[in-house]
């Protein structure tokens, strides 16, 4: 999968609990969890579960708190696809 | 009123117990082979878990903890809360549940205030708490020589409960063995499978909802108990373990159905017939959504000083609006359009706290602050709460939740917020993304706003909002998903 799927993919998750259409158009790498997406606890909490779901992988070994922007999102999921 | 949403033998099961060690010993009697609760590492049989609580039992006595004392609980959701919880309080002891997110210090000073004897603390909370600590320490994994349970009276302390809210400091609730009891009976309406369930928890067991209504009820009616321990991993674990029941709150039941609609499938599984739902209030929608799932969502009413359970929704289909029916035994009555209450549920006061107590009661009545109304059949609704109430400069009173349960009825609003600005009323709005996507409309937030219109115009006009404002993040929310009024 290469990082532009990964990105779509993060995108579809984000439909469903990003409050805005218009925030959801302009999410891209550079993006902040949560002062650009806007994401609650339970907002953070869905998309940890998403990903593990539609990604297929643990997040065991880190907190989600610990990711600031979608790149971040984006190059943890990549390393863990490529292990 | 709850004996026609119940078949006869099970109503005939639903009993009162004078204590906790009273139901236990039943329990334990009556299920001693069934699954009574796991956390993914371990998990114990009613019988098993007896003979740990036993051990447990012997470490608490060799410390010195008798009947009537203080022992404070501070641990992460695991079988080694029950066990400690469930060694204390059939110690005679009262156990104050102090929530795993608190500081070091934080604890050390309420273990002060409370005059607690002793601390149970899990092994990975301990390098939290300063060194020394004002009271002894023992670990969640301690065992001694088997000690027999001690009988109590229904009067005698059972355990001191943190209160969330949205306003105000936090206080500790009092609640006696009766009071937890009844609070746990309680749970037993209005449902038609209540015995020999399989539950799941994902809230905290330092919280009524998830002590009470998830713990407390798995142990009266001979139900499993499966305690997520990261809440991340809770579709996986449902999926293995299969449960009939969820008692969880509104956001988190709404988290649920959006994944659903994301993975285009039932996340929560077809083993899963009832959720409890409560802790905030619950949009109707929720009841609908769920019910397509086959699943019967049952709205609620309670507080930590309730313990827990004042009311439940059995005729969620028909009024999803409202909190239910009081159970039998608890009083409630109406004073200038707030609810008080009264009966064995309701806690003894706050711990060392005259003023708020003085506050809080009126000749034995306890003032909830909630303001709510019956309909011509008895259900309650809950209308708002005092302290929310706005006055215009016109002499109006406006209750903003009153108003907000009308846009929330909308399926594209998730949550609503009214509140004055200029001597006018403002509504916020969090849009339901999930539904508007669907809708497929070219700008969803006008639509969004013709909805909101169409409301508005149907209200009297003293609680007609001038101004409204379409949020692209949340509200700020408490622990338990309520919605910060004065932050927000």
């Amino acid at each position: 999968m290469n990082r532009q799927e990964i990105f779509e993919k993060l995108k579809e998750i984000a439909e469903l609990t990003v409050q805005d259409p218009s925030i959801l158009a302009s999410m891209c790498e550079d993006s902040d969890l949560a002062a650009d997406l806007g994401l609650s606890s339970v907002g953070m909490l869905y998309i940890v579960i998403a990903i593990e779901e539609m990604f297929n992988i643990r997040m065991d070994d880190v907190s989600f708190g610990d990711f600031r922007t979608v790149r971040d999102v984006m190059d943890y999921i990549e390393q863990k696809l490529k292990a | 009123m709850f004996e026609q949403y119940t078949d006869p033998q099970t109503f005939a099961k639903i009993v009162d117990w004078p204590s906790v060690t009273a139901m236990w010993r039943n329990s334990v009697s009556v299920y001693a082979q069934n699954l009574a609760v796991e956390d993914g590492e371990t998990a114990f049989t009613y019988a098993q878990l007896d003979a740990r609580v036993a051990a447990m039992r012997g470490a608490l006595k060799a410390q010195g903890i008798e009947r009537g004392d203080r022992v404070g609980v501070f641990a992460l959701n695991g079988c080694g809360f029950v066990v400690s919880y469930l060694a204390i309080v059939t110690s005679g002891a009262c156990a104050a549940l102090l929530p795993p997110q608190l500081d070091g210090m934080t604890v050390a000073g309420l273990s002060r205030m409370f005059g607690l004897k002793a601390l149970v603390v899990d092994a990975a909370l301990r390098a939290k708490l300063p060194d020394p600590m004002p009271v002894v320490c023992i670990g969640t994994d301690c065992e001694g020589e088997p000690a027999e349970a001690v009988e109590v009276q229904p009067e005698d302390p059972c355990v001191i409960m943190f209160t969330g809210g949205t306003t105000g400091r936090s206080k500790g609730a009092l609640l006696s063995n009766r009071a937890v009891m009844t609070g746990t009976k309680y749970g037993c309406y209005g449902i038609k499978n209540v015995f020999e369930q399989r539950y799941f928890l994902v809230l905290p067991l330092t919280h009524v909802f998830g002590l009470i209504r998830n713990l407390m009820s798995c142990l009266y009616t001979g139900s499993a108990l499966h305690i997520c321990r990261n809440n991340k991993d809770m579709f996986r674990e449902i999926a293995m373990f299969r449960p009939t029941v969820w008692v969880v709150v509104p956001a988190l039941a709404e988290m649920a159905l959006n994944l659903s609609r994301q993975f285009k499938r039932n996340m929560l599984g077809d083993s899963m017939k009832t959720v409890i739902c409560g802790a905030a209030p619950v949009a109707p929608y929720l009841v609908r959504e769920y019910h397509k799932l086959g699943i019967d969502l049952f709205p609620g009413y309670g507080l930590t000083e309730s313990a827990n359970l004042v009311s439940g929704n059995p005729d969620n289909l028909n009024r999803p609006e409202s909190v239910g029916l009081p159970y039998p035994g608890q009083e409630l009555k109406i004073v200038d359009g707030e609810l008080w209450l009264k009966g064995p549920n309701m806690m003894d006061g706050y711990v060392g706290n005259p003023q708020e107590n003085a506050a809080a009661f009126e000749d034995g009545w306890f003032k909830t602050g909630d303001l709510a109304r019956f309909d011509a059949d008895g259900f309650l609704y809950i209308t708002g709460r005092i302290k929310e109430i706005i006055v215009l400069s016109n002499g109006e009173n406006v209750s903003p939740a009153e108003i907000e349960v009308r846009f929330n009825e909308l399926e594209t609003v998730q949550d609503s917020l009214v509140y004055a600005e200029n001597d006018a009323l403002t509504l916020e709005v969090v849009p339901r993304n999930a539904v508007l996507m669907q809708l497929q409309k070219e700008d969803p937030i006008a639509y969004l706003r013709e909805q909101i219109y169409e409301v508005n115009r149907t209200l009297p006009t003293y609680q007609r909002v001038s101004k409204v404002v379409v949020r692209d993040t949340d509200f700020k929310r408490s622990p338990s998903m309520k919605i910060l009024r004065n932050q927000k």
